[in-house]
């Protein structure tokens, strides 16, 4: 036996060897040259998987995981100061992987010496931009609307999509008359929560005050004292005249889907970027259609919200600053940006003859080329905690908790922390 | 001589020294930094600043916080009492004579070496809302439709469908260590109750019961100690919701962190709920260890 003859030193060494090559191991995975190193979310990985391999200047060592993975993971890394060298950011403010909040941990590379930055539309800057300098990609904006099964409108009898609050209520009832879930509601998942608020916002508050973001900074505007009470209101009509499923509380995204895909359910107010699981869900892909949630009382008070999409941006700390930057270069190209659009089902963010956009959007550009679209809300918040109070404060207004002046409130304590 | 043989026989010390320095590496002085971050203002990313004791004083004013702590309670006293007394009654059962009994300990051990976080994902098409699905569907086939709840959407039921989840998963963990305990009462002394005319409630009562005792610490210990920190169960069934109806202190913890970036806070509260479980666990041995007997 071997281990018999090894004496108390020459154990030592192996053993003591052995454990330092496998700390340093750990430690030091990202000196050693694999390429770049990209982490993404879930989301992402198929313009990805695209463009990386179509770049073919360096090699890319790259992973993707689900939002809140994402989340502990690259943000512990931040912390650390070994960040991959490109990471998904997502735009404006309010979110703990936001680009204002990792911008103003100066760990974000600039990029605004970048031919595509700009073509960055003036209503779109705050999502991109920090103090007039570029800190993120995205290749366009995707919008909230109504998802809804076409089918079930054709056998209810439903020819022409509202266009106005009335309509839609009409079109619910018509709906619920002929046994149908007008709107399913998946509000166990909390991101859901906030979407049909965030539909109707546009046209409650940003019509009238299309500088409502800005008053909400310098402080002489309030959620409680403004048109998110319409919002609300609106949201729990919808609720007590019975076209939601029941049990909304209980209910989950993965429901919300399949109920919409099956035809139990009409509709569900929705981001665009969720359209390929309400497809994959469905008998025919054709079966699924969008337009636009009518939260105004005539037609011209519609305002709709467009968000741009969680985008990548590159570490400050990178080893390969300059590699990673010249990706970021190619993204940004027209054919990139519409490659990468077309993959997630979004509106490229600069547009030209080559574009492809999804036809169910359709009803939805009108609203973005005529300066009647909104970025989403939590975009605009300073801080990461009111985002997460919107999605309790509806939890609890859905199950009857709380009234909507306490929930308004609390979300104007909340943003008001930083 | 039998003494220097038993020295010898002994490993020397620093064979452990390995273990011990990955220990301080991972353990150590992760938890020692953490007790300084909880001390700042730190956002996980970034420069932070000493402010002293801030987050403790937050701590007791959140209402959240504050929310959550009652949450953890109710649920720890909730899992100790139903997850123990359910596994006392089924170890109990299958240490009986019977014919089925290792099969049946299978079974019951079964779903506690099922991880947490899958228990709660299956729980979830259970606690379907729907009326003709899952535990809903399975009381209506039995004439119980009036019954029928939106168990993790109401948030009257949300912590205590939470609770359930976690007892089925690990009332057959206890029962391990009851039975456990059971083995060791030895069969003489129950015998010579049964001669004494010992009824079977007084043999379990004045014989097993106080002879279960050091099963009991263990469980107890274990299950308190798992109930002040139940996170992934919470956090993949409600994630805390609705509203904050069913937040306990770890999720509160986790979402201060990575979802807020409250860093300095989040460590905070970690440290108070280190210290709270530790306090406990002390209390709990102290007062367990007081009452156990043995057969001398």
């Amino acid at each position: 036996m071997t281990i018999g003859k090894l004496n108390r030193r020459g154990f030592l060494a192996l053993t003591g060897g052995f454990a330092a090559t496998a700390a340093l191991a750990g430690c030091g995975g990202s000196g050693s040259d694999d390429g770049l190193r990209l982490v993404g979310v879930a989301d992402q990985q198929k313009p990805l998987d695209e463009l990386t391999k179509a770049y073919g200047k360096v090699s890319f060592n790259a992973s993707y995981a689900p939002t809140d993975q994402v989340q502990t993971s690259v943000r512990t890394q931040l912390g650390a100061g070994n960040a991959p060298d490109i990471h998904v950011v997502y735009p404006g403010n309010g979110s703990a992987m936001s680009m204002a909040q990792i911008a103003d941990a100066n760990l974000l590379a600039d990029l605004s010496d970048q031919a595509w930055t700009k073509k960055i539309p003036e209503n779109f800057k705050p999502a991109f931009q920090k103090d007039g300098k570029t800190y993120i990609y995205s290749a366009g904006s995707s919008v909230i609307g109504a998802v809804y099964n076409k089918k079930v409108f054709a056998e209810a009898g439903i020819t022409t999509l509202p266009t106005t609050w009335p309509e839609f209520l009409q079109v619910c009832d018509t709906l619920k008359q002929k046994g149908k879930v007008p709107i399913a509601l998946g509000a166990q998942t909390p991101w859901v929560t906030q979407l049909i608020t965030y539909a109707l916002v546009p046209s409650t508050v940003y019509v009238k005050d299309p500088d409502f973001d800005k008053q909400m900074a310098d402080g002489s505007a309030t959620f409680a004292d403004s048109g998110w009470v319409d919002a609300l209101e609106m949201y729990l009509d919808l609720q007590k005249r019975g076209y939601f499923n029941d049990n909304v509380n209980g209910t989950t995204f993965e429901q919300q889907t399949s109920m919409v895909a099956t035809g139990e359910a009409a509709m569900a107010i929705q981001v665009s970027a969720v359209l390929p699981d309400f497809r994959k869900a469905a008998d025919s892909e054709d079966d699924i259609s969008m337009f636009p949630v009518p939260g105004g009382a005539t037609a011209d008070q519609v305002w709709i919200p467009a968000g741009i999409v969680v985008g990548v941006g590159v570490s400050a700390r990178s080893k390969k600053l300059a590699e990673a930057k010249k990706f970021i270069e190619f993204l940004g190209e027209q054919k990139n940006i519409n490659a990468w659009a077309e993959a997630v089902a979004c509106v490229p963010l600069v547009k030209d003859a080559s574009s492809k956009i999804d036809p169910v959007l359709d009803p939805f550009l009108p609203f973005m080329e005529g300066n009647k679209a909104v970025p989403f809300m939590d975009q605009a918040w300073p801080n990461a905690e009111v985002q997460p109070a919107h999605f309790a404060v509806v939890q609890e207004l859905l199950g009857g908790e709380t009234t909507i002046p306490q929930a308004l409130a609390k979300l104007d304590q909340t943003y008001r922390k930083s | 001589m039998r003494g220097r043989t038993r020295r010898f026989l002994l490993p020397p010390w620093w064979f452990a020294a390995p273990a011990l320095l990955v220990y301080a590496v991972v353990v150590l002085y992760p938890s020692g930094a953490g007790v300084v971050y909880a001390f700042t203002d730190w956002t996980g990313i970034g420069d932070f600043s000493f402010i002293g004791f801030e987050n403790f004083t937050k701590l007791w004013s959140d209402e959240a916080t504050r929310g959550s702590l009652v949450n953890t309670l109710l649920l720890t006293v909730a899992i100790v009492l139903v997850q123990n007394g359910i596994g006392l009654l089924l170890a109990l059962g299958v240490h009986a004579r019977i014919k089925s009994r290792s099969l049946l300990r299978v079974i019951f051990f079964a779903p506690a070496v099922v991880s947490p976080v899958m228990v709660a994902f299956l729980w979830k098409y259970v606690y379907n809302p729907k009326p003709n699905e899952g535990l809903n569907g399975l009381l209506a086939s039995i004439g119980l439709g009036s019954w029928r709840q939106d168990w993790l959407g109401d948030p009257d039921l949300a912590l205590w469908s939470v609770a359930f989840m976690v007892v089925w998963q690990f009332a057959g963990y206890s029962m391990v260590i009851f039975l456990a305990g059971l083995e060791s009462v030895p069969d003489n002394l129950i015998e010579a109750a049964m001669i004494d005319g010992a009824g079977r409630w007084q043999r379990f009562r004045h014989v097993t019961w106080p002879l279960l005792a050091p099963a009991v610490t263990v469980t107890v210990m274990l299950s308190t100690i798992g109930g002040l920190k139940l996170f992934d169960q919470v956090y993949a069934a409600t994630n805390g919701g609705p509203g904050y109806a069913s937040e306990t202190l770890s999720t509160v913890l986790y979402k201060q962190a990575f979802v807020f970036g409250n860093y300095g806070y989040s460590t905070a509260i970690a440290l108070v709920l280190a210290l709270f479980v530790a306090a406990v666990s002390l209390v709990q041995v102290h007062l367990l260890r007081g009452r156990e007997v043995t057969v001398s």
